[in-house]
C-alpha cells in the first residue's frame, strides 16, 4: 500500500526552480534512500513533506489523505517525522524530558507525573533496544545515541514515516549498525523510512528502493536490488561523471615531518617519518585520536610527551602561529563550525590566515589580494561569481575549496586534512581528490584523515590505521582494502589472533 | 544539505545599499526635523555645534563599536571618562601642562582598557559581567578619591599659566568648525580605515563572526579581544581631554552618566549588530550625531529634559525595528505566493 505519494512537486526561491515537476512515493513498511548530489534539491522536497516550505504546486497523499496548507505541527500530526542533520534536542533538558516536550503526562493536580513519563521513557527505549537513562542529561549522552532519542521521541509521537536526513554522519559503524537494527525492527512493525546519505555502502544495506533527483528532477526510481553503486552514481551525477582513478604513482622526498613516540589529547606514542610530497592517509574510527593529533601538530593542542620534528627542527613551545611559521596548515573537519567565517566574502576568507603571517604591514591592498585570489581561483576551479561575494553563497565544495586556497595562499607545504570531503558531492568529491593528487606532485606533503576507504585509495600513497588513539598499524598501497582496514580500526585484527 | 543556500539575490542593489546605511537616513530624518523645529533660528554654528556636542560621546562610541564587533560588550565607557577624566584634572593642577595631561588620559585609558582586556581576552570572563564590575569601580574610585582630597568636583585651576590654551582648545574653531570636531572626524576616519582596509580590522570581525574558525586560520582570538578594550580605554582618555577643554572640571558622579548606554544605541543605529561580526563604523558616527540632535531638539521646543530618554529610547526602537523588521516584511512580500 502507497503510504505516501507526492505527485508533480514543484518549487521555486525567488524565481530560481529548485524543484522541477518531481514525483516521489514510498511504500508501507519500506526504507526507500532518497538520493542526489547537495543541490539536487532532496532537502527542499523532504522540507516541503514536513511543512518546513510551502510547494509552489503538486499534490501530496499521506496514506490517502490529501496534504494541503502543512505546517510542521499539521505534518507531526498525521505522522511524519523528520529526524534532521542538525539535531532537534535540548541539550539542558534530560533525555525523558525530551520525549515528552509539549506532550507532558500530568496528575490530576496538573502537577508533571515525572514517575510515569519516566516508566513510559524506559520502556520505549526498552523496546527500540537503546540503552538510554531516561534521566540521563541528554547533553551527556554521545551522538549517536542523540540520534536513536530523536527517533525515540518520533516514535512516541506515533510516526508513521520517518525522514532520516543523512543520520549516519556522527556515527561510528557500531552504532550505525545499531540503528540499521532498529530501522529493520520498525520496518516490520509498518513503519517507512525515507532515508538520505551519501554513503553508497549504507545505501546498498538498508534501503528497499531508492529515487535519484538531479538539479531539482526526478532521474529515476527502482528496487535496490537491480542496481549497482556505480550506477546510482552516474544517474547522480549525470554525464560530468567519470571513474577513472586519481592516484598516479609519484617520487618522495625527504623525511618533513618526524613524530617521536608523540603524545597529545586523545592520542599516544606515535611514531611516524612522513615524506616531501607524500599523501599520506589515516584512518579509525570516532575517538581514534587522528583529529587530536592532527591539531596537536598544529599547535591547537599541546604536546604532552615525545618529539615533534617538522624539516629537522625540533618543536617544543608549540602554537598555531608557530605552525604556520613552519608552513604546516590544517583544514579542520566540520567545515561550517571550524573554518568558514560566515559574515566573510570569500577573498576576506581566503586572506585571512596569510594576513596573520604579514601583519606587519597593515593596510590590505585590494588589488593584489584580489589579483592572487583570483589566480587561486583558477587553480582551484572555484566556481564564483565575484571575490566579493559572501561563502555561505558557495555550495560545500566550493566552499572547501576557498578553505584550500586559504592554506595555499599562506605558502604552507604541510596540509593536514581532517575529513576533507564531509558533506560535500560526489563531484565536488573527485575535484578535490584530483587537487591532492596535484599538489602532491607539486611537492607538498599532505596528510588526509578520513573514515571513507575509497578515498584513501584516490589519494594515499599508505595508509595509517588509529585505534583508541594508537597507531595500529601501516598498510601499504595495495593493502589498503576495506576489509583489512576494518579489521584494524575495529581492533577486530586482535580478537582474531587471540581465536587463533 | 545544502539546498536551501541557493541563495536568491535579495534585492536590488539599490535597497540593498539603503539597508546598509539606513543610519544615514536616520539622521537626515533627525536634521531634518531640527531644521524645522528650529526655523529661521538656524544658524551655521548651531549646526557645527552638533558635531562639538556629539565628539565625546562619539570617540568613545568607536571603540564600543569594535568590541560589540568582536561580540563583547563595554559598559565601563562612562566610569572611565569619569576616572580619567578626573585624574587628569589632578595631573594638569600639578604640572600645567595639556600635553603632559593628554598624555597622562591616553595612558590611563590604555590602563583601564586592558583590565578589562585581560579578564575578557585572557581569563575568558564574560564581558558584561567584568565591565560592569569596572563600571562601578571605576566611577567609585573617582569619587573617593575626590572626597579624599576635600572636595566636591575636580576643577582645573584657572590660575594656571596653561589654563587659558587647553580651555580654549575645547572651544577654538577651525575654519568655522569646533576643533573638538575636527578630532571626532579625524577619529572617524581612522576607525574607518582601521576597521576596513587593515588585517587588525579583519581579525575583529572574523572573531566576532566565527571565533573557533578565526583561531583555527591562525588569528590570536586573545589578542584581539585584549586589543579591541584597550583601543577603548585609550578613546575613553581622548573623550576624558576632550571633556577637560571643553568643559574646565569633572563632577565624577555625574559625568559620562549612561554614556556606555548612549554609545551603544550609536552603534545600533549605526547598523552593527549586537551579535557581532556585522556592521560598519561610519554609523556610530551618526548615531551618536542623531542623539545629539535630538538633545537639541528637545532644547528648543522647550520641552522637560527629563523626557529626553523616552524619545532617545524610541529612536532606539525604530531604528532597530527598522533594521530588522522590515526586511522581513519586505522578503515576505517577495515570497510567491503559495498553493
Amino acid at each position: 500500500m502507497e503510504m505516501l505519494k507526492m505527485t508533480d512537486i514543484s518549487k521555486s526561491f525567488f524565481g530560481v526552480p529548485v524543484l522541477k515537476h518531481v514525483d516521489f512515493s514510498v511504500e508501507q513498511g519500506e526504507v526507500h534512500a532518497l538520493l542526489g548530489e547537495n543541490g539536487a534539491g532532496k532537502s527542499t522536497l523532504m522540507n516541503i513533506l514536513a511543512g518546513v516550505y510551502t510547494r509552489d504546486s503538486g499534490t501530496v497523499l499521506f496514506n490517502g489523505e490529501k496534504l494541503e496548507h502543512t505546517t510542521v505541527k499539521s505534518s507531526d500530526a498525521v505522522g511524519i517525522a523528520f529526524v534532521h542533520q542538525e539535531l532537534n534536542l535540548f541539550n539542558d533538558l534530560k533525555a525523558f524530558e525530551n520525549i515528552f516536550l509539549c506532550k507532558e503526562i500530568t496528575k490530576k493536580s496538573g502537577m508533571l507525573d515525572k514517575k510515569a513519563m519516566i516508566k513510559k521513557a524506559g520502556e520505549l527505549f526498552e523496546s527500540l533496544g537503546v540503552e538510554i537513562e531516561p534521566t540521563m542529561m541528554v547533553s551527556e549522552l554521545e551522538t549517536g545515541k542523540k540520534q536513536l532519542l530523536e527517533i525515540a521521541k518520533a516514535l512516541y509521537a506515533n510516526a508513521k514515516l520517518f525522514i532520516l536526513d543523512e543520520p549516519t554522519t556522527a556515527l561510528n559503524n557500531e552504532e550505525i549498525g545499531h540503528l540499521f537494527t532498529i530501522i529493520r525492527k520498525l520496518k516490520e512493525q509498518g513503519k517507512s523510512f525515507v532515508f538520505i546519505s551519501h554513503k553508497m555502502t549504507e545505501i546498498f544495506t538498508i534501503a528497499d528502493q531508492y529515487t535519484v533527483l538531479r538539479n531539482g528532477e526526478f532521474i529515476n526510481t527502482g528496487k535496490i536490488t537491480e542496481t549497482n553503486p556505480h550506477e546510482v552514481t552516474r544517474m547522480m551525477v549525470g554525464s560530468k561523471y567519470c571513474e577513472q582513478e586519481a592516484y598516479e604513482t609519484r617520487e618522495c622526498g625527504e623525511p618533513v615531518l618526524e613524530l617521536g613516540h608523540l603524545s597529545g589529547h586523545g592520542f599516544s606514542d606515535v611514531s611516524l617519518s612522513i615524506n616531501k610530497g607524500e599523501v599520506i592517509g589515516f584512518t579509525g574510527l570516532v575517538g581514534s585520536g587522528v583529529s587530536e593529533m592532527f591539531q596537536t601538530i598544529f599547535g591547537v593542542l599541546p604536546i604532552t610527551g615525545g618529539t615533534l620534528k617538522i624539516r629537522d627542527s625540533a618543536v617544543s613551545m608549540h602554537s598555531i602561529h608557530n605552525a604556520m611559521k613552519k608552513r604546516v596548515s590544517m583544514i579542520p573537519s566540520n567545515r561550517k563550525e571550524n573554518s568558514v567565517i560566515q559574515d566573510f566574502t570569500l577573498l576576506e576568507n581566503c586572506y585571512v590566515s596569510e594576513h596573520t603571517l604579514s601583519h606587519k604591514i597593515q593596510h590590505i591592498f585590494s588589488r593584489k589580494e584580489n589579483k592572487k585570489f583570483c589566480k587561486l581561483e583558477k587553480v582551484l576551479n572555484i566556481k564564483s561569481n565575484s571575490p566579493g561575494d559572501m561563502i555561505t553563497s558557495l555550495s560545500g565544495g566550493n566552499q572547501q575549496k576557498v578553505i584550500l586556497a586559504r592554506w595555499l595562499n599562506t605558502k604552507a607545504d604541510i596540509l593536514l586534512m581532517d575529513n576533507p570531503t564531509q558533506g560535500i558531492d560526489v563531484g565536488a568529491k573527485a575535484e578535490i581528490y584530483k587537487l591532492i593528487n596535484q599538489l602532491a606532485k607539486e611537492g607538498k606533503t599532505i596528510l588526509v584523515n578520513t573514515l571513507e576507504i575509497p578515498e584513501l585509495q584516490q589519494v594515499a600513497d599508505r595508509c595509517v590505521v588509529f585505534y583508541h588513539g594508537h597507531l595500529q598499524t601501516e598498510l601499504s598501497r595495495d593493502d589498503m582494502s576495506e576489509e583489512t582496514v576494518m579489521l584494524w580500526a575495529t581492533n577486530a585484527i586482535n580478537s582474531l589472533e587471540v581465536a587463533k | 544539505m545544502n539546498e536551501t543556500k541557493l541563495k536568491p539575490k535579495t534585492g536590488t542593489s539599490i535597497t540593498k545599499t539603503l539597508g546598509n546605511y539606513s543610519f544615514i537616513l536616520i539622521f537626515l530624518v533627525i536634521l531634518i526635523a531640527f531644521l524645522l523645529i528650529n526655523g529661521g533660528a538656524t544658524t551655521w554654528s548651531g549646526v557645527m555645534n552638533i558635531l562639538r556636542h556629539s565628539a565625546v560621546v562619539g570617540v568613545l562610541a568607536f571603540g564600543m563599536g569594535l568590541v560589540i564587533i568582536t561580540g563583547g560588550i563595554d559598559l565601563s565607557v562612562g566610569s572611565m571618562l569619569s576616572l580619567i577624566g578626573g585624574l587628569s584634572v589632578v595631573v594638569f593642577n600639578s604640572t600645567n601642562s595639556p600635553i603632559i595631561t593628554l598624555i597622562f588620559a591616553l595612558g590611563a585609558g590604555i590602563f583601564c582598557g586592558l583590565i578589562n582586556g585581560v579578564f575578557v581576552g585572557i581569563a575568558k570572563m564574560p564581558a558584561f559581567i567584568v565591565t560592569l564590575s569596572t563600571m562601578l569601580i571605576y566611577r567609585s574610585i573617582a569619587q573617593y578619591y575626590l572626597r579624599t582630597m576635600g572636595q566636591s568636583i575636580y576643577n582645573m585651576e584657572g590660575t594656571l599659566s596653561s589654563y587659558d590654551a587647553f580651555y580654549g582648545f575645547g572651544q577654538a574653531k577651525w575654519l568655522t568648525v569646533p576643533v573638538v570636531g575636527v578630532v571626532l572626524i579625524a577619529i572617524t576616519a581612522i576607525m574607518v580605515y582601521v576597521s576596513t582596509m587593515t588585517k587588525f580590522g579583519k581579525t575583529v570581525f572574523a572573531v566576532g563572526s566565527n571565533e573557533k574558525a578565526a583561531q583555527l586560520a591562525g588569528i590570536s582570538v586573545k589578542r584581539t579581544r585584549v586589543l579591541v578594550f584597550v583601543i577603548t580605554g585609550l578613546l575613553c582618555g581622548l573623550s576624558s581631554f576632550l571633556w577637560l577643554g571643553m568643559n574646565g572640571s569633572v563632577d565624577p558622579a555625574t559625568i559620562g552618566k549612561s554614556y556606555e548606554m548612549y554609545a551603544i544605541a550609536a552603534v545600533v543605529i549605526g547598523g552593527i549588530s549586537m551579535s557581532g561580526g556585522k556592521g560598519r563604523l561610519l554609523g556610530v558616527l551618526f548615531g551618536a550625531m542623531s542623539y545629539t540632535i535630538i538633545d537639541k531638539i528637545i532644547a528648543s521646543l522647550g520641552f522637560d529634559a527629563l523626557i529626553n530618554d523616552t524619545i532617545k529610547g524610541s529612536i532606539l526602537l525604530i531604528a532597530v525595528f527598522a533594521q530588522i523588521v522590515v526586511p522581513a516584511i519586505r522578503e515576505r512580500i517577495r515570497k510567491p505566493k503559495t498553493i
